[in-house]
């Protein structure tokens, strides 16, 4: 329960409407120390205490004052009763907040005896012993009350010592879970880190295979080709010949676990000194990928590019350019997406 | 009987009790005087039966007599404390009673020659008392009937919220709430009747 439902229900529990676990609950909260709430109870249960001013009053029977007066006096006070002996109660009573911190000695008993009887016997023992009997009693009951009240204080710091102990270790629980976390965050920076290190090398170990190959350039991309080809993560688009180059054919393939773009070109005819081909993602206007040449007597290039617009492209081409590429295509189309 | 003194039923001086709790027995015959008309008058209400209300009082002043040095003033008025441990032990008999299947009479009582009882405030009762017992009628009897209904119950029979919507066969929501609005009202009313001495 919250503090607002403890709160809130502070009325009821002066009523004595509450469900017994509500009632418990919230003499719970009122152990923990809670003022606010304690302060209302106290208001409400005074308030609830006078509900029964509104009663016609009935005055009690004459001859129970005497009654009572009689069997409080020197009739046997249960002083020496273990203080477990009342029956276990069903739970504690509305109002018991008063009192309940210390459990009942002993449950009043209502005697059937007869009383003049009682009180006659009492008399005659009694007399002589009356003011001994009551200093002993009351010192009897004081010590009884006292016992109490230190056995309830034992009990009630040992709680709150357990209490703290436990409160002590979650605290502990939680900053281990803390730094366990911050641990592992680290290391997945760490491990992002050292992986996009490796695409970059593996990035770079391709070109520079590329360029070293030369004209046996399909050579070894063609295992990783294979490899790609049989990845769950490809994407192809094909281009064909534009009039310019009937023969020739393109494929583009995008793996999009790493982002990249292969584009596998075949029958493309030589470049012409001073000239590369160059390869554009088509959004709304046309954006350069990157460049390859096709020297005397190769049949096939393969480029490989980081694209991660690839999903965003319309259409992919590749032209002519002057060497080093172009901002925006200005020779003819050699390749072209079918949209 | 001892000499009445001019407290209050309302108004029983803490002091009482701690004289009680030393075991002074005119204090202790004082604070029956000044009490036991309402306490009488509850345990009535709750048992419905003046022989057991006079039974269940004995026990209960006995309990007084015995554990009165308990009696914490930070939590609660003397008059507090005595009513809602009349209250208390009232409404464990009713349980009792209703786990041994006894039938309460349903009609109250006749008065009978073997009653000495009488209804009437106690001569103990100061003018305070009637101011009080006056205000504190009107401000039941100012409640909306449902919500002095759902108090009564809980209060007067000792039913949770869950078993007076059972009995009411109203939502529970419902029920709780009136109980809420009904004391919160009794508790404004009368708060302004001790500062101003009027009734809203």
């Amino acid at each position: 329960m919250t503090h607002e439902e403890l709160e809130a229900s502070v009325p009821l529990y002066a009523a004595g409407a509450l469900d017994r676990t509500e009632r418990q609950a919230l003499e719970a909260h009122l152990l923990s120390g809670c003022s606010a709430c304690h302060a209302a109870l106290k208001d409400y249960q005074s308030i609830a205490a006078l509900l029964p001013l509104s009663l016609s009053p009935i005055k009690p029977p004459q001859a129970l004052k005497s009654k009572i007066m009689a069997e409080r006096g020197p009739a046997p006070v249960p002083v020496e009763l273990p203080p477990k002996v009342e029956p276990v109660r069903q739970s504690l009573e509305p109002g018991e907040w008063m009192d309940h911190l210390f459990p009942p000695v002993a449950p009043a008993k209502s005697s059937s005896l007869p009383w003049a009887l009682g009180i006659a016997a009492v008399l005659v023992v009694a007399v002589v012993g009356l003011l001994v009997w009551n200093i002993s009693t009351q010192r009897s009951i004081d010590t009884s009350n006292i016992n109490q009240l230190e056995a309830s204080l034992k009990d009630k710091s040992a709680a709150l010592t357990a209490a703290q102990r436990e409160a002590k270790e979650q605290a502990k629980t939680l900053d281990e879970l803390r730094d366990e976390l911050q641990r592992r965050t680290h290391e997945i920076t760490v491990a992002k880190e050292q992986l996009a290190l490796r695409e970059t090398e593996l990035e770079e170990a391709h070109t520079q295979l590329t360029q070293r190959n030369g004209s046996r350039t399909i050579a070894t991309p063609q295992d990783e080709l294979a490899t790609l080809l049989r990845s769950p993560n490809i994407k192809a688009v094909s281009l064909a010949g534009s009039d310019v180059a009937k023969q020739a054919v393109g494929f583009l393939l995008y793996d999009s676990r790493t982002q990249n773009a292969w584009l596998y070109s075949v029958n493309l005819p030589e470049c012409p000194a001073g000239t590369t081909y160059q390869l554009w993602a088509v959004h709304d206007k046309p954006v350069g990928i990157g460049t390859f040449r096709m020297n005397a007597g190769e049949t096939a290039r393969l480029l490989v590019k980081k694209l991660p617009t690839f999903n965003e492209a319309k259409n992919f081409a590749v032209s002519l350019e002057p060497s080093g590429g172009s901002p925006q295509p200005t020779g003819q189309i050699y390749l072209l997406s079918r949209s | 009987m001892d000499k009445p003194s001019a407290q209050a039923t309302s108004t029983i001086d803490p002091t009482l009790l701690a004289r009680v709790a030393k075991g002074d027995h005119q204090a202790f015959s004082q604070l029956y005087d000044h009490s036991s008309t309402l306490l009488f008058t509850l345990a009535v209400r709750i048992l419905g039966n003046h022989e057991e209300a006079a039974e269940l009082l004995q026990d209960v002043y006995l309990e007084v007599w015995r554990k009165v040095s308990r009696y914490d003033v930070g939590r609660g008025t003397p008059v507090a404390w005595l009513v809602t441990l009349t209250k208390s032990r009232a409404i464990d008999r009713l349980r009792a009673r209703g786990a041994r299947g006894y039938q309460a009479t349903s009609s109250p009582e006749a008065g009978t020659a073997a009653q000495v009882t009488d209804i009437g405030p106690s001569p103990f009762e100061t003018q305070a008392d009637q101011e009080l017992r006056t205000a504190v009628g009107a401000a039941v009897a100012g409640l909306p009937q449902a919500q002095q209904q759902a108090i009564e119950l809980a209060y007067y029979e000792g039913l949770s919220h869950t078993e007076i919507a059972a009995r009411l066969n109203q939502p529970l929501g419902t029920v709780k709430t009136r109980i809420k609005l009904g004391m919160s009202k009794l508790r404004e009313v009368l708060q302004q009747w001790r500062i101003t001495g009027d009734l809203q």
